[in-house]
Parts: C-alpha cells; sequence; structure tokens
C-alpha cells in the first residue's frame, strides 16, 4: 500500500522549535525596560514560529531569583532548546542576544 | 565596590558598562539595587506609576557633566568612576590639603565653604548634579581654598585625581563642560557676594532652600536653623524669624531640623533675582552644546 506523500505543513511543524525565554529584571529600572523592549523587538522579529517569554522581576520575587542562581538584572537564561544560555545586560547588541538564542544569521532578515 | 562578582567576567563588565540595574547579594539574602537604579525608581514612582522611561533618560537623571560627555568618552570614565554614597557632615576636601577625589554628585548636595578665623564657616557655594566637586583639579591644581561640606546626603560618581588628571589630558570635551561648568560656578559665588551683602535674610533663606532642593532632587532637606545661620551668615535669630515667615505662607514645613519644600512657585517668587540669575548660568553652560543623545550603558 502506498503511504499518502508527507504533508509539508506537518514536516515544518515537527522541524519548529519553540523557543523558551525567561528574562529577569528589576522592576521599572532603566536597564531592566530597555532589557524588555530590545528583547520583544528581536522576538517579534526573528521567533515569529513561536516563543515563550517569561519576564521574572526580583524585586517581586526575590528567592526565586535566588534560587535559580540569578546574578545580576536584567538577565536574560534561554532555557530551551539546548544548550541552555545567559546573557547579562540591557540586550542592547543585537548580534549578542541572537548569538545567545541560537538564531542562525543567515536565517536572520538584514 | 560591594559586589563579589566573578573578576573580568561578563557580569563585572556589564556593571562597569552601566548595564545592570540590580545585583543579589546571596550572602544576605539580598536584592541590591544600584544607584541609578534606585534613583530612577525613585523618580518613576513620584512622577506616574508604571512610568516607562526611554534609554535616553537614564542620562538626564544622572550628573550634568557627566552626561554631556560623547558615549566613548563617558564610557572610558567609567572604568574610573565610582558610585559612593555621601553621608551629611563628610567633608570632600580641606583648604590647603590635596585634594583625594574629584567627585560628580547625583543627588547629594555640597557647600562649599570658606574658612574665616574666628567666625564660623561661611556658605559660597552649592555643588550638586550640575557640577563637579574638586574643580581646582580641573585647573591643574590639587588644592582649594575652601571646604567642601556634604550637606544633604546622596549618591555621586568619584574619580581619584590621578585618574582625573589623566581623563583630563585624554577627552577634549570633558575639558569643555568643566571650562563652562567653571564659568558657571565663579558666577555663582560672585552673584552670592552681591546678594549677601544687599539682600534680605528671607530672600536669600528662600533662594538656598530652592537651590538645595534643586540639587537634592527632593523636597525634603535635613537643616537646622543653626546651621542655616552659619551658611547664611546671619544670626540664628534671623534665620528662625525668615524661616517662620516662609512657615506661615505654607511655602516650606519646619520642624525638627527637617526643612519640606511645599511651594516651590511661591518660594521662587519670594526668593531674590539671584535664584533666577544663576540658575540661568547653569542652565546655560548645558545648552549650548545641545541635546545630547546617548544610549544608556
Amino acid at each position: 500500500m502506498r503511504r499518502p506523500p508527507r504533508k509539508p505543513k506537518a514536516r515544518a511543524a515537527a522541524l519548529t522549535t519553540v523557543v523558551v525565554l525567561r528574562l529577569y529584571v528589576a522592576g521599572g529600572a532603566p536597564n531592566s525596560l530597555q532589557a524588555i523592549a530590545n528583547l520583544e523587538a528581536i522576538c517579534k522579529e526573528y521567533l515569529k514560529d513561536g516563543h515563550k517569554l517569561e519576564i521574572v522581576d526580583i524585586l517581586e520575587h526575590p528567592r526565586r531569583a535566588m534560587a535559580e542562581g540569578v546574578l545580576v538584572t536584567p538577565s536574560l537564561a534561554k532555557l530551551s532548546p539546548l544548550p541552555a544560555a545567559n546573557l547579562v545586560g540591557n540586550l542592547s547588541d543585537k548580534a549578542k542576544v541572537l548569538l545567545a538564542l541560537g538564531i542562525k544569521r543567515a536565517a536572520a532578515a538584514a | 565596590m560591594l559586589l563579589r562578582l566573578p573578576k573580568g567576567g561578563p557580569e563585572q563588565q556589564a556593571v562597569d558598562a552601566g548595564e545592570i540595574d540590580a545585583v543579589v547579594d546571596y550572602a544576605n539574602s539580598n536584592v541590591i539595587l544600584l544607584p541609578a537604579a534606585r534613583r530612577a525608581l525613585r523618580e518613576a514612582s513620584r512622577r506616574a506609576p508604571a512610568a516607562s522611561r526611554k534609554a535616553g533618560d537614564e542620562a538626564s537623571i544622572a550628573n550634568s557633566v557627566l552626561s554631556a560627555l560623547p558615549h566613548e568618552d563617558y564610557q572610558r570614565l567609567l572604568a574610573s568612576l565610582e558610585p559612593v554614597t555621601l553621608k551629611s557632615g563628610e567633608v570632600l576636601h580641606e583648604p590647603g590639603v590635596p585634594i583625594r577625589y574629584a567627585y560628580f554628585p547625583v543627588d547629594c548636595v555640597i557647600s562649599l565653604l570658606t574658612m574665616m578665623e574666628g567666625h564660623p564657616p561661611l556658605a559660597v557655594g552649592l555643588v550638586g548634579h550640575e557640577g563637579m566637586v574638586g574643580i581646582p583639579l580641573a585647573l591643574g591644581i590639587d588644592v582649594s581654598s575652601a571646604r567642601a561640606l556634604v550637606q544633604e546626603p546622596g549618591t555621586a560618581m568619584r574619580m581619584e585625581s590621578a585618574f582625573f588628571r589623566e581623563e583630563l589630558l585624554r577627552s577634549k570635551p570633558l575639558q569643555e563642560g568643566l571650562h563652562r561648568y567653571k564659568h558657571a560656578l565663579v558666577g555663582q559665588i560672585a552673584q552670592s557676594v552681591a546678594c549677601n551683602q544687599f539682600h534680605p535674610v528671607q530672600a536669600r533663606l528662600a533662594r538656598y532652600l530652592l537651590m538645595t532642593g534643586d540639587r537634592a532632587r527632593r523636597k525634603e532637606l535635613r537643616l537646622t536653623h543653626e546651621f542655616l545661620a552659619d551658611m547664611l551668615g546671619v544670626r540664628r535669630a534671623g534665620v528662625t524669624l525668615a524661616a517662620l515667615a516662609l512657615q506661615r505662607r505654607k511655602l516650606i514645613e519646619y520642624s525638627r531640623g527637617k526643612v519640606t519644600l511645599l511651594d516651590r512657585r511661591g518660594l521662587n517668587a519670594l526668593a531674590c533675582v539671584c535664584y533666577g540669575i544663576v540658575k540661568a548660568m547653569h542652565d546655560s553652560a548645558y545648552r549650548e552644546r545641545g541635546p545630547r543623545k546617548r544610549t544608556a550603558g
């Protein structure tokens, strides 16, 4: 019996993975706000397929930040897919952020 | 400073670049906000809830001399600058003693005092975020003729004088910025000479409170009648009467050595013209350059 041809959509879905990110911030402090803005712009442009961004305010949840080993904020943690990565600072260096997120330059527009 | 981050690691680099708001202090199970972030949050909560600040605003919160510098110059200076918390009553430099640090105040206020034998020290100038303490260093001189006394506590960025001299040689914008500040400071002191001579205590008190409040970036100031009397060079009774008059008009609230500025506009109306004149001098020191865009960090 001939197998029905694989639907292209299903194959694409299998290849796409959701990028899971967590950004630790310090309330509405300047660098934290910048990091949020920068990250959201990058997610919008490069992670259209799917991403999960959680923003953790360490002023509201200090114990959680300590349990998760945060040293400074703003601090970005890429949890999935592996390898995990970390980046600290206001995320204004786009190239560095893309590298940490594992987004290949070739796939990125301009 | 206070941080125990891995030496030279990405976290330390980010802190040095000014890209960090807070540090987790595991030893004390505490989150420490760095001074710039603390100030920004305080300002934001004062203005509006959940204010979203643009990147360039960070510079405008800090010190005008530093924030007027081009990005590269400021970054280079950051390496030698450290934020310190200054307490009321600290003396930053004494006349005749080599100046150890240059200070760029952020929200503290420093009184420049002329020491007169047989008389209490007299305030001849006020320095805040519009300028720098240790200005003789910018002239290549390492002593001052005045005492620099911290009047209102707060944060300042400080740099060792040796590094400051080096940085000054390398940065034309820093030299120019300090030339303009020096000019404004001399103008401020000269204006005070005339003000002390001619203007009544009440008007002078209003001016002094406004100037201090501008530099401290807050409404509550810790000032005793005695301290003010010394600063203004008048009898304590004179200050008490003037303060009562201001309080009666609901311009200030004065209790137990704490002055709260209630009505800035009212104080401005009562202050002598010297307040506006000196303010214009300091403002024009920065207006000439035009607004400078600088991304945070």
